[in-house]
């Protein structure tokens, strides 16, 4: 067989070093130096977004490790060798301590996620997926519920719980943390509720499934990941909120936050023990975070649907 | 098992009707395909059969039982979805086993039927895994034994497998045909793809814009399309429509003129349709190609194997011929073309409805 006439194959002249001028006219920045300095321009900005996020943390940190004889003097005195955990075995077994404040926080947290969920996600769910009339109505109004400043609500709830009896108690705090993480909660959900295929659904309801035991035993199963997002983010709110705390509480209850104000007194603040309690009371909201971001990664609804 | 009915059957969302007056008869045990385009209203269809959606009027019979308030479960139907709808979080055999879990069988019972529907369908290894550790062959075989477990009277498929690779498409559908000859069950089909339908119905209905246009086996919709719209859906290549007029020939037949040719029609179809401007269809296959002849000029040639497509064109007119084998003309050559008589269909150009034969 011979060639067809006319096609001859490409021949590429061979490469020579000539074919590619390394120098450049003048004036003219390769683009290799010009990626290279892009590249360490945004090394740099975020070395400095690191040192700006993450400098007031190892100074509390630091803080917390160094007696606070050491801290007042001035300058500070902040040798290696100052470095004691006196301060966290001071917060720790000091009568009507920190550890009291945690396990109060811990319970009202807990109340207020608990209560959150199990709520938020039955009105998400029948708001995204039932037919509710008005539902976008409602929605809108469970938005607008977080317009409202804490300090307008702060007194109308404190006569009202005086009435009920119920200042100082655990439900005084949670139903109020209630009140600014539950509609979050609800559109939290109510986005992820609506992004499930809702095939899903269907074949429950031909399987023979009513609607709860489709919510029950196929919705809420597939949104762990969101609930537990959900979840944390209402128990920070209610594990880190002062305001409330310190108006409808007096001695029965004292949250973290409440405690780690009362190291700064009149004419001392124990800035050492203040920190250490700081940094024990970041440690529960830390480890959360931690689990939450390796759960919410597992990509549950995966292989649920495809197309 | 049941038969099924959906007798003026209409459904509105908003103002726009999903289905106009669908009338529909299934008999017990028979394949019928609800075919057509994307938006004609099929799968709304289906979901009105399976309980998923009310009707805005009319009523859904199932074994001779108004079902109208029925929910799905006791309709006594098992659906396959088109994106199988597996539950992620359970193992393949909790998927399957779920209605029966639902129903609050014991234990063994579930597991014993379980392991006799994954047998069925070759998912006896599979049956601890996860949909998503699964192909999308296998996520469909577990959604088919989900369906298979309830022992329905109906089953219900929705596009089941337009999410496969083509190969496996055809696979599937000839295990879908022949679990439907074992089983006999009541079955309803829908899908866009024509070979599909052609393939395992026993009836197709071809639907269009909320309504059936036409029912009938696969041989009535492929040879004696109603209209041209049933004509084009149906079989590929698909059917060439010729704009053309029958005029009476010199020799005191008759003949249809399409641009520079004059094709000769048979005197008994002369008869029954009135001369002037009407559109003819043939079927490629019966279109013959006239290497010696003149009057056309091959346009397009594809092999495929056990056949060739050949589109020829001339002044006015063009045409697909499929010829058997690999056929040997190339581009540019000229033609004569041959119509055979007895597959000539013709239509009203306004309405588009067969008029002949």
């Amino acid at each position: 067989m011979t060639a067809a006439a006319g096609h001859t194959p490409d021949v590429k002249p061979p490469v020579t070093p000539a074919a590619h001028p390394t120098a450049l006219p003048p004036g003219r920045v390769s683009g290799r130096v010009r990626r290279r300095f892009g590249l360490w321009t945004t090394r740099f900005g975020l070395a400095v977004f690191v040192v700006l996020a993450l400098g007031p943390i190892a100074w509390g940190v630091v803080t917390s490790l160094m007696p606070t004889k050491a801290l007042t003097q001035s300058p500070p005195d902040l040798a290696l060798s100052n470095l004691t955990l006196v301060n966290y075995v001071e917060v720790l077994t000091t009568r009507g301590s920190l550890v009291d404040a945690l396990i109060d926080s811990a319970i009202v947290a807990t109340l207020t996620a608990s209560i959150s969920l199990a709520l938020g996600s039955a009105a998400a769910y029948a708001l995204a997926r039932l037919r509710v009339p008005g539902a976008n109505r409602i929605l809108l109004a469970v938005l607008a519920t977080q317009m409202f400043p804490g300090i307008v609500i702060a007194i109308p709830l404190f006569l009202v719980y005086s009435q009920l009896r119920i200042i100082d108690t655990y439900p005084a705090l949670a139903i109020t943390y209630l009140s600014f993480t539950l509609p979050v909660v609800i559109w939290i959900l109510k986005g992820f509720f609506e992004a499930i295929p809702p095939q899903l659904e269907r074949a429950a309801a031909v399987d023979g499934a009513s609607a709860f035991q489709t919510f029950r035993m196929i919705i809420l199963p597939i949104s762990l990941p969101s609930l537990f997002a959900a979840g944390v983010f209402a128990f920070i709110e209610a594990w880190n909120e002062f305001f409330f705390a310190i108006i409808l509480t007096r001695v029965q209850i004292k949250t973290v936050p409440m405690a780690i104000a009362e190291f700064s007194g009149q004419y001392q603040t124990l800035y050492g023990q203040m920190l250490a309690s700081a940094v024990l009371a970041s440690i529960p909201v830390v480890v959360l975070a931690i689990v939450f971001r390796r759960y919410i990664l597992q990509g549950f609804v995966e292989g649920a649907v495809k197309g | 098992m049941a038969d099924l009915q959906l007798i003026g059957v209409s459904k509105r969302f908003g103002t726009v009707f999903a289905c106009a007056d669908v009338n529909l008869e299934i008999a017990d045990g028979e394949f019928v395909t609800l075919l057509g385009p994307s938006g004609c209203g099929k799968t709304t269809t289906l979901n009105i059969l399976a309980g998923l959606e009310d009707v805005t009027s009319g009523e859904v019979r199932i074994g001779g039982r108004v079902v109208n308030d029925l929910g799905p479960f006791e309709r006594d139907i098992a659906m396959v979805f088109q994106n199988y709808a597996l539950y992620p979080h359970m193992t393949v055999a909790e998927n399957i086993g779920f209605t029966l879990r639902l129903r609050k069988r014991p234990k063994a019972e579930i597991q014993a039927r379980v392991a006799q529907v994954a047998a069925t369908l070759e998912l006896e290894l599979l049956l601890e895994r996860l949909p998503r550790e699964l192909s999308g062959g296998q996520q469909q075989r577990v959604a088919l034994g989900r369906a298979l477990i309830r022992e329905p009277a109906v089953f219900l498929f929705d596009e089941p497998f337009s999410n496969l690779d083509a190969a496996l498409r055809v696979r599937m559908r000839t295990e879908i045909k022949e679990l439907h000859q074992r089983l006999r069950v009541t079955s309803v089909f829908v899908t866009h793809d024509q070979e599909e339908a052609m393939s395992i119905s026993d009836r197709v209905a071809v639907m269009r814009a909320g309504r059936v246009e036409q029912v009938g086996t696969p041989e009535e919709v492929y040879a004696r399309p109603v209209s041209t719209y049933v004509a084009r859906f149906i079989g590929s290549p698909q059917m060439d429509l010729l704009s053309g007029d029958l005029v009476a020939s010199a020799d005191g037949g008759a003949g249809f003129r399409v641009g520079s040719l004059t094709f000769p029609v048979p005197a008994g179809v002369a008869a029954g349709v009135a001369q002037g401007a009407r559109d003819m269809a043939i079927r490629p296959e019966h279109v013959t190609l006239d290497p010696a002849g003149i009057g056309a000029v091959v346009r397009v040639v594809q092999p495929l194997g056990p056949m060739t497509t050949v589109t020829v064109v001339w002044d006015g007119g063009t045409l697909t011929a499929r010829l058997p084998g690999m056929a040997h003309l190339a581009p540019g050559q000229p033609v004569g073309v041959g119509l055979d008589p007895d597959h000539l269909l013709f239509f009203d150009r306004t309405s588009g409805r067969r008029i002949h034969p």
